[in-house]
């Protein structure tokens, strides 16, 4: 795949991935409003079959309303959405018969113990495997005659991954999945979610703003602000066509070495602290460094360090942020 | 998903019935006691006061009919049918289950009309049973009762209690609390039975169809009350139709 076919970003390029037959989420020009807000603005983006796609973006920024609108609880105002190929305002239901939704609260039926849950979901949902669900409840060692208001969070969050899985999903979509678990109840949420879910081909579309489970589990991200799309790549991608440099000076870099570094094009932004200055680049990481290099009789060291997501989503953040004050 | 329907309404259901049943039986077992403690006090109560009493002492039949189809009983279902019509929507956004819901392979129109089908089964069982308790109460006071009339009456008072399901549900879907909805059905409620309290309001009030004296005497068939209690029962379903598949969450 081409670095065109594989990046969607925002400026707005469309993809390039074969119409939908190859997409499990296929999204354009979509604009979801709250009265006169624009809580979704123009999103444009593809998820393609069996990739874990982590959906990022900071609190407000869209990524529930996006999901809401992939499962028909809210319609789009403007744009369209597919899923597998359905319109999900006008095939909702096909859609919903091919995704399994696990919500950011994870409200389940309190009042239900768990049989009466899965018999509930197996009356709802047009195909339903109960050994399915059963292993899943095994696996995660939840109790299986339990009343559901007397789990723990974490139990809840298995419990509904379990579920989900009982109709047999293309499509996982959790919202926010691990908000509010304890370390460890995430790690075997998570672990799960890849060792099972993943490995069975299923697509996982799943939003978060905690940086490192995505990095975790992710093979391709979207990051939103304020219903914009800023980026959407295959996570291994981006971090290769990114780097942070690291420079240790042996005295206190003059303002204008900083300036001169600051302009280069391969820097995307640069942060200094005393003699060190860190560099996020992107582009050719060797030749910058040569070039850099030229130069030793200001530098101590060179150092180039993979880029973690943490790293990319706050640059993209910024980025993102000092274009918007740029246009004002 | 009529089983959960159940199991959530259960309690409500059971509270309200034992509730109804009780009432039911006071009505109909009390009607001699009343009738000896009127002809005891004498003329210890002022006159206007006695000629009204006396008019719903009048007959035994007329008493139980005043008492449970045109008071206690359609103020009690009434009560219960906004309870479980508040809920139906409303309950599953203020929990958020509602996104569990909806997210299933199931169209809003079945979510509605299943939540819908079970709360007025629940409304029939425990009107049945209230008029059931009625019969064997008066027929152990040996004042047996019209089966026809009962049957009727009952059957008019479902309807009439089909109407505030169904205005609560449908401020179920309006509203994301239930107590709004809770309170705007038993408001409009009232509206509808206050033209019954005027002189010549009783073609104007919801209520005085609902509890047709004519249809419990046997008087007359109550083919106008049937109609009217049962467009009052399907409009706001059907309004409630509308809006819940239009609405967002």
């Amino acid at each position: 795949m081409s670095d065109r076919e594989r990046s969607l970003t925002a400026t707005g390029s469309p993809s390039l991935l074969p119409a939908n037959q190859q997409a499990a989420i296929d999204i354009r020009d979509l604009v979801v409003t709250y009265g006169a807000k624009r809580a979704v603005d123009g999103l444009t983006f593809t998820v393609p079959r069996g990739a874990i796609f982590g959906f990022l973006g900071p609190n407000g920024s869209g990524k529930t309303t996006t999901i809401k609108t992939l499962l028909g609880f809210r319609p789009p105002d403007k744009g369209s959405a597919l899923v597998f190929g359905y319109d999900v305002v006008r095939q909702s239901l096909e859609v919903r018969a091919r995704i399994g939704f696990v919500s950011e609260t994870n409200s389940l039926y309190d009042f239900l113990t768990i049989p009466q849950l899965c018999a509930f979901c197996r009356s709802v949902s047009s195909q339903w495997d109960q050994q399915v669900v059963d292993r899943y409840l095994g696996l995660f060692g939840l109790p299986p005659r339990e009343k559901v208001g007397r789990l723990s969070k974490g139990m809840k969050s298995q419990l509904a991954l379990s579920l989900a899985m009982g109709s047999n999903p293309d499509l996982l979509i959790l919202d926010e999945p691990t908000a509010g678990l304890d370390p460890l109840a995430r790690h075997a949420f998570l672990n799960t979610l890849v060792s099972e879910v993943a490995a069975s081909g299923k697509t996982i579309f799943f939003s978060s703003h905690i940086l490192s489970e995505v990095e975790a589990v992710a093979t391709w991200v979207a990051i939103i602000r304020e219903g914009k799309l800023v980026l959407c790549d295959e996570l291994d991608h981006l971090k290769q066509s990114r780097s942070v440099v690291k420079l240790t000076y042996v005295d206190l870099p003059k303002a204008s070495d900083i300036e001169v570094l600051r302009r280069l094009p391969e820097v995307m932004s640069l942060a200094q602290e005393g003699r060190s200055v860190r560099l996020v680049t992107r582009g050719d990481v060797e030749s910058l460094t040569q070039a850099l290099r030229a130069h030793p009789y200001a530098l101590r060291e060179v150092e180039v360090v993979d880029l973690n997501l943490e790293d990319l989503f706050l640059e993209y953040m910024k980025e993102s942020r000092h274009g918007r004050e740029g246009t004002h | 998903m009529v089983a959960k329907e159940l199991i959530e309404t259960r309690w409500k259901a059971i509270v309200c019935a034992l509730l109804a049943l009780v009432l039911v039986v006071v009505s109909a077992a009390t009607y001699d006691l009343f009738k000896s403690m009127l002809s005891g006090s004498g003329s210890q109560v002022p006159q206007f006061f006695q000629q009204q009493v006396q008019q719903f002492l009048g007959s035994y039949d007329l008493y139980v009919w005043g008492n449970w189809f045109a008071k206690n009983g359609a103020e009690i279902l009434a009560v219960l049918a906004a309870v479980l019509g508040a809920g139906l929507i409303a309950g599953e956004v203020s929990k958020g289950t509602i996104f569990f819901l909806l997210g299933k392979p199931i169209s809003r129109e079945r979510v509605l009309l299943t939540k819908y089908a079970v709360s007025a089964c629940v409304l029939l069982a425990v009107t049945i049973l209230s008029s059931v308790a009625l019969l064997v109460t008066a027929a152990i006071i040996r004042h047996p009762q019209p089966i026809g009339g009962v049957v009727l009456s009952t059957l008019l008072l479902w309807l009439g209690e089909l109407f505030v399901l169904g205005m609560a549900q449908l401020f179920s879907v309006l509203f994301r609390d239930v107590l709004r909805p809770l309170l705007l059905a038993l408001f409009i409620t009232i509206l509808v039975a206050v033209p019954g309290f005027f002189p010549n309001g009783g073609a104007w009030s919801l209520l005085s169809y609902w509890s047709s004296q004519a249809a419990y005497l046997g008087q007359a068939f109550p083919g106008k009350e049937f109609i009217i209690c049962l467009l009052g029962a399907v409009l706001p379903l059907l309004l409630a139709l509308l809006l819940f598949r239009k609405q967002a969450y």
